[in-house]
Order: C-alpha cells, then sequence, then structure tokens
C-alpha cells in the first residue's frame, strides 16, 4: 500500500520559533545574509493505512487547528522553492514512531504498520541561492551521521533483511601481518594480544567464529577493560604499580565507615541515612560527542543514568551532573581541524543533548561547568556523571545462581553503536567522522524512564538478584561480566530486534541504548513480566546462567559463540608500560602591574572559563523531584552560582546529598601533579563551601587523556600520585572512577593535536540538615568578608589573568595538604554552627571572581583592602584553591571562630552596588556592579540567546 | 475524611512523587495510578475523589506535547471524566498535566474533543527552567479561593508553554473570570517581558480553569513549593506557608466536601 503523508505547519499569521531559532542560528554561524525568514513544517508517513484514515489522524492527532494547518498528501510550504526535508536515516530509530503507531491504534485505527516523521525547512528571501542552502544544509540542518535529506517519497518505510551469517575466522594459519590487518578492521588490539588469542584457538584445535572474535576484541578493549589503568608502569626507570591499584589500595587502607562499594559496581555507594544508601557515577562520552554530539551527549547521560539504576539491585537516579570542554565558541572556521565539528555547534548540541535526556527522565541536572581552551578543538570532553538513592541492603548485588535467568528488558536492539566500545578505545583522526558514524546513535529517554519506573518497583519486591546496564560492548560485555564465575548461554534469536537482519555478532556487539540485563530467579520471572507489562516495558529471557564456567551463545540452534570464561577475563596479558616525566623548569613571565585594574577586573570576570553559565542551567530542569536546597544558581536575582548543589533525596526528610566538583584541564599542561591536587582540592572545597562535612565525603576521579605514550603516561602517573596522595591526607575515599584515554587527533598530513589532560574530581556527600549550609549571596551590608586560607599570590601559572596576557607561566598553585585539610574541618565547623552567613570558595578567576559573584548575589558592593605587601592583581587574582571567602556578623570575632588557620578580615559588605578595592592607603578600583554583571554574563549569552 | 487522589502516571510522568508528596502533606490520600491500570480496569476515576496530572514528558511529548496522553483519555475514558467532572469533582493539570488537560478539550470549556487553546513552544525556543512570581487572579478556581490577589513564586519548567487562543476566546476566558493565573514582573504587574513571562503567554496567562472553577491547570510547578527549604531565597528571608501548599490544601478541602 502506498505511503500517506501528513504535513502540518503553524498558521502563517503566528509566529514561528523553531524557524526563528535555526535562522538565528545560520546569521551567526554562517553569517548568511539573504535568507528572510525560515518556516517549518513537520512531515508524518503512514504505510498500511487509507488516505482517509490519514486525514483523520491529522484532525485528531497531529495537527490542531487553534494554531496549525495541514495537507494530506500534498505541499504546505508551497510559496518557496527552497524547501529542504531532513529525516533520520533508516535503521536510526525514530523514538516518535512508537507513539504514532499507539495513538493511530488509541484512535480505532486499524492496519498501520509503520510511521516515521521529519521536518521541513522552507527558506524565504529573494537572493538565496542553491550554494547558500546546500551549506546550511550540510553544517546546520543534517548531521549525516544520524540524519538524510529527503527529496521523494519513500516506497516503504520499513527495513527488512535477511540475517547475515557467522563466519569462521582463519586465525590460526595468520602471520602477524595478517593478525595486525584482522586487528585494524575495528578490533583495536595489539600484536601480542593478537597472538594470545591465536594461541588460544591452536590450543583448543579449531579458528574462531567472527562472534568470539569480536566479543574478545571488545572485553579486552581499554574502553571496557581499562588496560593502561591495570598495567604495570615503569617512569623514568623505577617499577611503580599500577595506577587503579593505587586508587584503590588508597581507598582500602582508608577504609572509611560510610563507604558499602568501592570500584567494584556500575557505581561507588555510601551509607545515607535511615537505612538509605546514595551512589554516584561519573562517565565520559567524548567520541561519540565529537561526531554527532547531540545523540552523543544524550546517550552519555542515559549511560551514565542506567549505571545507577544498575548498581546494587538497582537505585533511582536522582541528580545529573555534565562537565564539559570546548574549544572557544568564537573560533574562525578555518581553525577547525578537518573531520571535527565546530564548537559552538559542539557546545550547543552538547547541551540540548543533555537536556533532554535528563528533562524527559525526569533527572535534575544541576551541577557543573564549562571549560574552554583552544586545543579542545579537535575533541571535545564531554563528561556527565549521574547520583542515585537505593535502599543500603540493596546496595550490594546477588551472585547469579545455575538455572537463574538471563533477562533483557527495554528497547530493542539494532546496528546503531556497533563497536562503541573499541572506536572509543581509539584515537580521532580526519576518517573517524566518517567511517564510525553508526557507532553513535540517538537516545529514547521515555524508554529508560519507563524502564527505571518498572526495575523500582521490581527491586522493591525482591524480584531482581543481579542488575547491569547493557553499555560499551552490548549483551556480550553485560552477559559476559554477569555470568564470568559461573557460566551462561544465550540465544540471541530471542532478542527483540528494531528490524530484520542482523548477524549474530551484531546482536552481541550492538551497544543500543536503554537496555539493562538481569540475572532473575525463575520464580520470580511471572511478576516481574507483569510489572514490565504493566509499565508498557518490553521484557524477553535470551538464556540461562549454567555453572559451566563458559560464554555460550547460540543462533537458532547453532552455536556461535563459546568460550572459556577464564580466558575471556583473565587472558589478556598483563603490559608493562613505559613512563617519562621530565619537569619544565622556566622563568614566570614577566609584566608590570597593570595601569587600569578595574579593566583587568572586568576582563577576568569575562573570560569564558570564569563567566556566568546561567544560560546553559536554565535549559536544565534542575528542580523536578522537587528536591533542591541548594540551586546552582542563587541569591536575590538567582544569578549567582552556588559552589555546590544540595539536594534533600528524601522529601519528608531534612538529610542532604552535596554534590560538586573539580577541574582545570590547562593545569596539568604545567604539571599534572599540582593541577591533580588543585581539582581534587577544588571539589571538596566547593562542596565544604556549602557547609559539607569533608570527613563524610567520597570522591569519584575521572581521567580525560590524550592517547598513551611515554610522555602523557609520565603525566597520567602524576595525576593519579596526586589523587592518592590527597585521598590519604584527608581521609576522602575515591569509590568509583574511569579513564578515557583517546583524546589525540591526527590529520591526514600527520598534524597532532593533544588535549590539556583533564582530571575531573567529584565529590558527594552526606549532610544531616540542609539547614545548616549556606549559600554565597551576601546577606547584608556592614558584614565582614574574611578570607581563609593559605595561599601565595605569586603561584600565577595557569591562570585565566596569565591566559588574557597569553602567557602560561610555571610555578602553579601548590596545595598544602595538611593546612587545606585543617582549612576545610574549620570552615566546615564555622558553618554548621550557624555562624557564617555566606560562603564562596576561590577557584578560577580568583578572589576577584569569588567576590564579585557573592555580590551579584546579594546585589550588594563590598569593600576590601589588599594587604601593603600584596601586589594588588595577584592578589585578586591568583587561583589557588582551598581558600574561602566568608561573610560574618560584625560581632565575630574571626580569630576565634578560625583558631588554627589563616583567616583574615579583608573588607566588608556595603549597600552601594560597588566593588571599591584600596592598597597602601589608595583606592586604586572601583568598579559598578551593573557592568560587572553585564561583562560577566555576556559570553554564554552571545552562545545561547538572551 | 481524606480523600483519595488519583495521581495519574504513564509512560514520561516524571514530577509524580513530588506532587504525592504535596499531596500528602496537605492532607490528602495520593495514589499513583497508571493509565495502564485504568484501562485494565483495575482502578476507576470514580474511585477517587481528586484527579490530578502531574508533570512530565508523556510519551515523550511527541506530536504535540501531553497530545498522545490527552488521544488516549479521551479514546478510552471519556464518559469516566465527563462523570468525574460532573459530580463536581476537582481536577488538577500541572505543567505536562496542563498541557493534557487543554488537549483533551477539558479546559477551558470541559468538552472533551474540542480543543480551543493550546501551549506553543515557547518565544525563546527552548527549555526554560527558572521560578516565575504569579499573581493569583480574583477568579471562579475553587483551588485558590483563599489566595485571590495575592503573589506566589513557583518555578516553571517547559519548553511549550506559551499559552495560545484567538482573541474571541481569551476574551471570553477574561469576561468569565477563568484566568487562575499570570506571570508578573517583580512589581506584580502582568507582563510579557522575558524571562518574567518565560514563555511569551497571551495575556501573561500563566494557567486557567473551566468555567465552573474546579478543574485547574497551570504551567509552572506548585508541587515544587511545599516546604521551605525548597524556597530559593529561604536563606534572605521567612515566609510563612510555603506557596505551593495553598493549592493543594484547597483541592483537598473542596475534594473532601464534594
Amino acid at each position: 500500500m502506498q505511503i500517506q503523508e501528513v504535513r502540518v505547519t503553524i498558521k502563517s499569521s503566528l509566529p514561528d520559533a523553531k524557524g526563528e531559532e535555526i535562522l538565528e542560528e545560520i546569521k551567526t554561524l554562517l553569517g548568511t545574509t539573504s535568507i528572510d525568514k525560515i518556516r517549518t513544517a513537520k512531515v508524518y508517513r503512514f504505510e498500511g493505512i487509507t488516505s482517509s484514515d490519514a486525514e483523520y489522524l491529522a484532525k485528531t492527532l497531529l495537527c490542531e487547528d487553534v494554531f496549525q494547518e495541514f495537507q494530506v498528501n500534498g505541499s504546505i510550504l508551497a510559496d518557496t522553492n527552497w524547501l529542504v526535508e531532513v529525516a533520520y536515516k533508516p535503521g536510526v530509530m525514530n523514538p516518535e514512531a512508537a507513539s504514532l503507531i499507539k495513538s493511530a491504534r488509541d484512535l480505532g485505527i486499524r492496519g498501520l504498520e509503520a510511521a516515521d516523521s521529519s521536518i521541513e525547512y522552507a527558506f524565504y528571501g529573494k537572493d538565496i541561492t542553491a550554494a547558500e542552502i546546500a551549506a546550511i544544509t550540510e553544517k546546520i540542518l543534517v548531521n549525516a551521521t544520524i540524519q538524510q535529506v529527503i527529496t521523494d517519497k519513500p516506497d516503504t518505510l520499513k527495513i527488512k533483511g535477511i540475517p547475515g551469517t557467522t563466519s569462521i575466522i582463519p586465525i590460526r594459519e595468520m602471520n602477524d601481518e595478517q593478525l595486525m590487518a584482522l586487528s585494524r578492521q575495528n578490533l583495536f588490539l595489539n600484536l601480542e594480544e593478537m597472538r594470545v588469542i591465536q594461541n588460544y584457538f591452536r590450543q583448543i584445535q579449531r579458528d574462531p567464529t567472527d562472534c568470539e572474535i569480536e566479543v574478545l576484541a571488545q572485553t579486552w578493549s581499554e574502553h571496557c577493560v581499562h588496560k593502561t589503568f591495570k598495567s604495570g608502569i615503569v617512569v623514568n626507570g623505577q617499577m611503580k604499580k599500577p595506577f587503579f591499584r593505587r586508587l584503590q589500595e588508597a581507598t582500602r587502607e582508608i577504609d572509611h565507615p560510610l563507604v558499602l562499594s568501592a570500584f567494584e559496581d556500575n557505581s561507588g555507594v555510601l551509607a545515607f541515612y535511615e537505612g538509605w544508601a546514595v551512589c554516584g557515577k561519573v562517565e565520559t562520552h567524548n567520541s561519540p560527542s565529537a561526531i554527532e554530539p547531540y545523540g552523543g551527549a544524550a546517550t552519555g547521560s542515559g549511560g551514565v543514568f542506567r549505571d545507577i539504576m544498575g548498581t546494587g539491585q538497582g537505585a533511582k537516579v536522582i541528580a545529573s551532573t555534565d562537565m564539559f570542554c570546548f574549544a572557544p565558541p568564537d573560533l574562525s572556521p578555518s581553525q577547525i581541524p578537518e573531520g571535527c565539528l565546530h564548537p559552538r555547534y559542539l557546545l550547543r548540541r552538547v547541551v540540548a543533548g543533555v537536556r533532554d535526556y535528563g528533562n524527559r527522565m525526569g533527572i535534575p541536572t544541576n551541577n557543573g561547568s564549562l571549560h574552554f581552551h583552544f586545543d579542545f578543538r579537535a575533541k571535545p570532553t564531554v563528561i556527565v556523571g549521574a547520583y542515585g538513592l537505593l535502599p543500603a541492603e540493596k546496595a550490594a548485588k546477588g551472585e547469579p545462581l545455575p538455572g537463574d535467568l538471563v533477562v533483557v528488558v527495554g528497547g530493542r536492539t539494532g546496528r546503531d553503536g556497533i563497536h562503541g566500545a573499541t572506536f572509543s578505545s581509539a584515537e580521532m583522526t580526519d576518517q573517524t567522522i566518517t567511517t564510525n558514524a553508526q557507532a553513535v546513535q540517538i537516545g529514547h529517554p521515555i524508554e529508560e524512564k519507563r524502564m527505571s519506573d518498572a526495575l523500582q518497583t521490581a527491586r522493591d519486591k525482591n524480584l531482581i538478584r543481579a542488575i547491569t546496564d547493557c553499555g560499551a560492548g552490548g549483551f556480550a560485555s553485560a552477559v559476559g561480566e554477569m555470568g564470568r564465575n559461573i557460566g551462561v548461554e544465550i540465544a540471541l534469536e530471542r532478542a527483540p530486534l528494531k528490524y530484520s537482519g542482523l548477524a549474530p555478532w551484531e546482536i552481541l556487539l550492538s551497544e543500543s541504548q536503554e537496555r539493562m540485563v538481569m540475572a532473575i530467579a525463575p520464580e520470580n520471572l511471572p511478576q516481574l513480566t507483569e510489572i514490565c507489562r504493566q509499565h508498557n516495558v518490553e521484557l524477553t529471557v535470551l538464556g540461562t546462567f549454567t555453572g559451566s564456567r563458559r560464554f555460550v551463545a547460540t543462533f537458532n540452534g547453532d552455536t556461535v559463540l563459546d568460550l572459556d570464561m577464564d580466558f575471556l577475563h583473565n587472558g589478556l596479558p598483563q603490559q608493562t608500560l613505559e613512563a617519562e616525566w621530565k619537569p619544565v623548569h622556566g622563568d614566570e613571565p614577566a609584566f608590570p602591574e597593570p595601569a587600569d585594574l578595574s579593566n583587568e577586573y572586568t576582563r577576568v570576570l569575562a573570560h569564558l572559563n570564569v563567566c556566568s553559565k546561567e544560560p546553559v542551567v536554565r535549559q536544565y530542569d534542575h528542580g523536578v523531584q522537587g528536591t533542591n536546597a541548594i540551586l546552582p544558581y542563587g541569591g536575590v536575582e538567582e544569578d549567582a552560582p552556588n559552589d555546590a548543589i544540595v539536594i534533600t533525596p528524601l522529601l519528608d526528610k531534612p538529610y542532604g546529598l552535596v554534590i560538586s566538583h573539580g577541574m582545570n584541564p590547562v593545569l596539568n599542561r604545567i604539571d599534572p601533579y599540582w593541577g591533580g591536587l588543585w581539582a581534587a582540592t577544588e571539589a571538596v572545597a566547593n562542596a565544604v563551601a556549602v557547609g559539607a562535612n569533608p570527613r563524610e565525603t567520597a570522591l569519584i576521579d575521572n581521567f580525560i587523556w590524550p592517547v598513551p605514550d611515554c610522555h602523557t603516561l609520565g603525566a597520567l602517573d602524576l595525576a593519579v600520585d596526586a589523587c592518592v596522595d590527597f585521598s590519604r591526607a584527608t581521609g576522602m575515599p575515591f569509590i568509583s572512577g574511569k579513564d578515557s584515554l583517546s583524546s589525540t587527533y591526527r590529520s591526514k598530513e600527520g598534524t597532532v593535536i593533544q588535549i590539556p589532560p583533564v582530571l575531573c574530581i567529584s565529590a558527594f556527600g552526606r549532610i544531616p540538615d540542609v539547614r545548616r549550609t549556606v549559600s554565597s549571596d551576601l546577606k547584608k551590608p556592614g558584614n565582614l568578608l574574611v578570607l581563609v586560607g593559605t595561599r601565595i599570590t605569586s603561584q600565577m601559572a595557569g591562570s585565566v589573568y596569565f591566559d588574557l596576557h597569553q602567557t602560561l607561566g610555571h610555578n602553579l598553585p601548590r596545595v598544602n595538604l595538611k593546612a587545606v585539610k585543617q582549612v576545610f574541618n574549620e570552615v566546615f565547623q564555622c558553618i554548621n554552627s550557624g555562624m557564617v552567613q555566606s560562603c564562596h570558595d576561590i577557584s578560577e578567576g580568583g578572589l576577584a571572581a569569588c567576590l564579585a559573584e557573592m555580590c551579584f548575589g546579594g546585589r550588594y558592593g563590598a569593600e576590601i583592602t589588599i594587604p601593603d605587601n600584596e601586589r594588588p592583581d595577584f592578589y585578586l587574582f591568583n587561583e589557588t584553591p582551598g581558600c574561602f571567602l566568608v561573610e560574618v556578623d560584625p560581632a565575630v570575632q574571626p580569630e576565634q571562630l578560625f583558631k588554627d588557620v589563616p583567616a583574615k578580615i579583608i573588607g566588608k559588605v556595603i549597600k552601594d552596588p560597588e566593588i571599591r578595592i584600596y592598597h597602601q592607603g589608595n583606592q586604586i578600583a572601583d568598579l559598578k556592579l551593573d557592568e560587572l554583571l553585564r561583562a560577566w554574563q555576556r559570553p554564554m549569552k552571545e552562545v545561547f540567546g538572551d | 475524611m481524606k480523600p483519595r487522589i488519583c495521581i495519574l502516571q504513564t509512560d514520561g510522568t516524571n514530577c509524580d512523587l513530588e506532587t504525592a508528596y504535596a499531596c500528602e502533606i496537605a492532607g490528602g490520600i495520593p495514589e499513583l495510578v497508571h493509565v495502564n491500570e485504568l484501562r485494565e480496569r483495575k482502578h476507576r476515576l470514580l474511585d477517587f475523589q481528586l484527579l490530578i496530572i502531574p508533570g512530565g514528558f508523556t510519551y515523550g511529548d511527541d506530536v504535540h506535547s501531553g497530545k498522545i496522553l490527552a488521544v488516549e483519555l479521551t479514546s478510552f475514558f471519556k464518559d469516566q471524566i465527563r462523570e468525574f467532572v460532573q459530580r463536581g469533582r476537582p481536577v488538577l493539570g500541572i505543567c505536562n498535566g496542563f498541557q493534557v488537560l487543554v488537549r483533551t478539550g477539558l479546559l477551558p470549556d470541559l468538552d472533551l474533543g474540542n480543543i480551543t487553546a493550546t501551549l506553543m513552544g515557547n518565544d525563546s525556543g527552548r527549555f526554560e527552567c527558572r521560578w516565575v512570581r504569579l499573581k493569583v487572579e480574583n477568579s471562579r478556581c475553587v483551588f485558590t479561593s483563599d489566595i485571590a490577589g495575592q503573589t506566589v513564586y513557583y518555578q516553571a519548567a517547559h519548553a511549550e508553554g506559551k499559552f495560545y487562543a484567538v482573541q474571541e476566546v481569551i476574551d471570553k476566558l477574561e469576561r468569565n473570570r477563568q484566568v487562575v493565573f499570570r506571570y508578573t514582573d517583580d512589581s506584580g504587574q502582568p507582563t510579557l517581558s522575558y524571562p518574567y513571562n518565560p514563555n511569551g503567554s497571551f495575556n501573561a496567562i500563566a494557567g486557567i480553569c473551566d468555567p465552573s472553577g474546579k478543574v485547574l491547570g497551570l504551567m509552572p510547578h506548585p508541587e515544587r513549593f511545599v516546604k521551605p527549604t525548597q524556597y530559593p531565597h529561604w536563606r534572605r528571608e521567612e515566609i510563612s506557608t510555603p506557596h505551593g501548599l495553598y493549592i493543594f490544601k484547597n483541592a483537598i478541602r473542596y475534594a473532601a466536601n464534594v
């Protein structure tokens, strides 16, 4: 039967916000001026119904005649020649299709076999050229990874195919060259690893199937097994323990009483209150986001949410975080390496991806940051975190028993995301964007939301033995991991598919989103099935846990995979890596003190790494679940940043969960050890600044590094040591972490771009009563401003101030761990005692940014006096973390409040909206708050609109 | 007698738990009811005294926000809903729930299947999450009878919240005193300017009721402000009653007496 088309558009008398937004984007990104107006139409296609049914659907479902009009099987934006229709490529799942089919069925329409939707853009303007439309289509309308332009009505909407077969790989006969040729076809293993695989099959006297080779490659991929972190390492000729073991041992030795699980589950778990536990996980999704930022970031969120949902016997996601690094959004297109996307486009699309996934799932995204550096132009860093709540008694997974069922729930399996794990482990080249397109997909948050609802019900009924998410490596990883100690057999033909035609290895490896795998005792299956049905969640029994200690998969009765679990999980050869680090010494750049300090102050506030990120936060539903006790932005006008967020996950209790983070990639270019301490100190300082107890706080590490070589490994070694030293010195354990070591770009000509190494430390912990927390906004004129903490203001390297003077420097802030621990404790004690009115920590932009943000919050000014012996610009712009500006009542004696840490009254809050700075008896700056505010808010408004 | 409250859930509902909490502390007995349970007759709407359709992205807000659920409700529960409102039992739609009520035709005129108003995409073209100041009009609404004339502060969080209808419909709403909430500026005056009016709603309309005053829909989220620490300014000023609580207390008090 022919396809019925319905086109719906907004009445021409009304504005088309989507069209206007695209027009704005075209003007800013491409500079095109010939277009006066853009209108959009939605195109719906239906297969299997009559045109009168389509007409009925148009009237009852698709078009609302209050503000729209429609056409069945005819064009609707017919008054221009410039029409471009953009649809998802066949095989990329359009989430709307299922809703169209459901609603048509609800309306009593029979026979609908398939549905799809797309968008038509109509361009108006006298002087539009075909070349302009082509450029707009390529750069703005279509991401060729997932979308395409439709010019003709399709013959069918259904995707058909005959399942591919399983082939045998004659690995036993291969020479080294042939082994590496095989590896380069998406396996990404090194020669030694390929030889180990070859030997295994020589020993068992047969050649492997493609399934077996693929499963081994993904299980042994950097992305899944983190071999670099588990390798022995020789640094500057000296043998050291593997990175991962150093972190783990520190946590074990700290033996923190709140830790319920560390590094062993999908997230780290801490005891909360009254039998509840909280858990946290932070993930990266850099490679997918580099080539399809919307889908890459969205599925990054979806994946980390499933990590929480798959912790213990299942947790509820209660918060989400996002930390991104990009090149400056105003970069000239000529500076973008081939095969890479413009940072402004990346930034907007990544934010949209995180927004649409979190908002639809109903998860407040409320802590995050943006960092900019030129060398992220080839590959951005996209970090997404999630936090969860679960009963403490369900914080540990059960071990599957023989006879337990392998159950998959959620979305269907398609060809999307195949080789994601191996792709993410490889460096990026100018070809990455075209050859790895299938590794990216768009997300379906509603699928994940209903699955989450069903799983929490099932957990509370004790139906789940063990659960894990289906992420990188798909079934192969999730099932293989869950059955590693016992053995498992699955029948691949049972997996529900999005469309037919997948080969067995594709079903095994597919990384289709929104799927989770569980071990279920057979007697619990009927009840679980009913719960899933009630929530519109598809459930399938894939197989059973066996006790054979083998990973077996069949396809229509034929065995396509039969591997020894021991070899699969322990056969990977242990490597020893070489690393080297040579500290760079040099003189600090000399430049005179600025003539116009006020101007410098304003420039620092307008720097991309200091400026307000509020337009991003406004797009996230950071208030859903009703749990906010400290908002990301607060104060009189709700536009001043708080250091951390605090939520009350149990609505009827005062208990708080605090979440914060710290990172400053550019410092790792100078010295990754001090850069690492900076990140960890900043993460904890952010939490302490709102009133978190450092003794009840835990940490999560994320290393996003260039592809390992001797030098980058030397840097990594220092960063890991920094984490370990911080952890041991402060007693705060790392309980979860992740590394992603692929952020290098290599062009055809051989140009190599390495990102500044990123170490992101996240901190989270519990607070007994959120009423004992403080915000950063100034509360009352006359109050004193006390600077607490130790810093050497000449340590200016890596600062925003130096960056504005086109210099990096060598002498970066060196945190004194013993001193900072004491500062954390005393600041916490003071806040907890109720003596502190507001508090903000010093980070990028230094005391200057800290003070200005507090002033913005209260819409009050401040007067401060810089000590005579200090250089004013360094005093204001030094970025030593672990220092706090604290507002207290004038009756309070700071020396009584802060006993064993440096604390100095530097000024007071004033009613006038001005920041006045004095030095050696003179007023050296007088800044109007509204002007500062405008400068600080402008950069992101330019990216996201007013 | 505490009234039983149906908090309707389906795929993509996501403000259900905080709405249930608000109902609980306001003195009701909330029950989360999946639309599938209604379809399978495990529950009937008439088992409840108050119906709340909470916020979220039902069915992904595909086609239009709230549309797929609205079609489902009008396809399967027309009679139950009609009887529910004819008996004078109150209905509250928040955010996505408001979008659903408008797309069933329950708002503004209790005319199931006849859509006369809509909630369009925000003028800004994007999702907006921010606290907004609302003027409570002296309307027919039973949920706001004791706070008419006051200003309340709620969080708005939506991408499609621009209230739109043709002029006659809007005029009728105004004449009939069916406009319940309006976005205002800092001085308390209704406003069309962003960001005080976060979506560009006509006549600054943030919430409306039906002619009987028993069906209320609004875009901002009263359930996010039912305890003091949810107020963004609780460290700067004291408040006597969390502003969202009024709505739930009045709804529950009214429902208990129907």
